[in-house]
């Protein structure tokens, strides 16, 4: 009895493992045909004048956390509002989920940008657990108190890491800078 | 023990497979990115060697032993090379990636907990305490690596860190061989406890010679060069090491900041 229940498990461990295995081979083959091009398709629209006025609402133009009067001067129902809500969070994140792939994109082909790829790859990876923790607290009535804590902190990471982006395409004038400023 | 035209065969080429891939490894320089696989492979053939040495020379009941112990050895290296390719997946920079540590870590108590939970309802009886233990740690083993590289994918897919080619092959290999032993172990647990060695014999070629063709896989791959890198264009080269140190800076003040 004891034998037939431990094949039982082995039987559904092995089934289970395939099925992981089979369902992300297919992602990973998938991705590793990916080109910029498709990337970039995949990036959503988002209002960068928005982005930008949330984010030196907190930073400065070189980046630097802004002191005095000016700063955090936006009330959380107004960044609520630029952002376009839960929506527009939803928006930042699946852009995210993007950009980590972009990043690997960099790392699989330009071994050289590893550095910097793995950087803008943690960014990424950062400002999804912001938008996760948002996310959590509006399940739990929490958004208010949890909002004005991660939500301009993930706006102001998307706003730095979209910019250092476009300035290394810029700087590099590489073909697809026109691509990825529209998209970001 | 006597030894069938088959298993003489299949002894042989897993050896002939063993001093390939080791020979492909050296010469094509990946014993530099692949130590610990390196010290596996050639663990194999030693241990392919000793035995059939042992056979000829020794009582079988010595030959029992060393192949029951040198089983555990050979288990033992199967996870320091999971732990080689881990690290090739997840230090991309050469340090661990901050946001896989905890996963991973979460990722290896997981697979332990499993496959130690899946150990316990097993109940192999053989001849030995010795063989009881062997067959409960190598279906330990088998279902530990299996989880392990399968959940590996899973975390590298997640969070967006790609593989490099060979990692990829020599993981592809083990993972296959490790699944098979997941499906075969079962088995062999229930013709040894049932004394049906005719049956078993056959259970066993199916491993070694699963085992076989990974070692041809690994040849073939191990052989071949990784697709070349695209050159990167000049000018982004030299941005690169600003904008990195900028990136840096940027992430370390917005973790810093607090909303007065």
């Amino acid at each position: 009895m004891r034998n037939l229940l431990f094949a039982a498990f082995a039987v559904l461990l092995l089934l289970a493992l395939l099925g992981v295995l089979f369902r992300y081979y297919l992602r990973t083959k998938s991705a590793a045909d990916v080109t910029w091009d498709d990337l970039l398709k995949r990036l959503a629209r988002v209002d960068r004048d928005n982005i930008a006025r949330i984010a030196l609402d907190a930073i400065d133009e070189s980046g630097q956390h802004r002191n005095g009067e000016g700063a955090f001067s936006l009330e959380p129902s107004v960044i609520w509002s630029l952002l376009g809500g839960l929506e527009g969070l939803q928006v930042l994140e699946r852009n995210c989920q993007v950009l980590v792939e972009l990043a690997a994109y960099l790392q699989r082909w330009y071994p050289e940008a590893l550095v910097v790829a793995e950087q803008l790859r943690l960014n990424a990876r950062e400002i999804e657990w912001h938008v996760s923790r948002l996310k959590g607290a509006a399940q739990t009535g929490n958004l208010q108190a949890a909002f004005a804590d991660y939500a301009q902190r993930a706006v102001v990471t998307y706003y730095l890491m979209t910019r250092h982006l476009l300035d290394l395409y810029e700087h590099a004038s590489v073909p697809q800078f026109a691509q990825l400023q529209r998209a970001l | 023990m006597e030894l069938t035209l088959l298993d003489r065969f299949l002894w042989a080429a897993t050896l002939c497979g063993g001093l390939l891939t080791l020979l492909v490894l050296i010469v094509r320089g990946r014993v530099r990115s692949f130590p610990f696989f390196t010290t596996y492979i050639a663990q194999g053939v030693c241990t392919s060697v000793a035995e059939y040495f042992i056979l000829c020379h020794f009582p079988i009941l010595t030959y029992c032993y060393c192949y029951w112990a040198l089983g555990i050895v050979d288990e033992v290296f199967q996870l320091f090379v999971f732990y080689e390719l881990a690290k090739h997946v997840f230090c991309p920079t050469g340090v661990w990636a901050q946001d896989v540590r905890r996963t991973f870590l979460g990722l290896v108590g997981a697979s332990v907990v499993v496959a130690l939970l899946l150990t316990v309802l097993a109940h192999p009886t053989g001849r030995l305490p010795l063989q009881t233990f062997v067959l409960r740690s190598d279906f330990f083993s088998a279902a530990l690596m299996s989880e392990l590289l399968v959940g590996m994918l899973v975390l590298s897919a997640t969070v967006g860190l790609p593989w490099k080619t060979h990692v990829a092959r020599i993981a592809q290999g083990l993972g296959a061989y490790s699944l098979l032993c997941v499906a075969t172990d079962p088995i062999t647990n229930y013709l040894v406890a049932n004394r049906r060695a005719d049956l078993y014999k056959y259970v066993n070629h199916l491993e070694i010679s699963t085992y076989l063709a990974c070692e041809i896989f690994w040849i073939v791959m191990l052989w071949r060069e990784a697709p070349v890198p695209r050159e990167l264009p000049e000018s982004m080269r030299i941005q690169i090491y600003t904008l990195q140190k900028e990136v840096e800076n940027d992430l370390i003040r917005v973790r810093a900041w607090r909303r007065n």
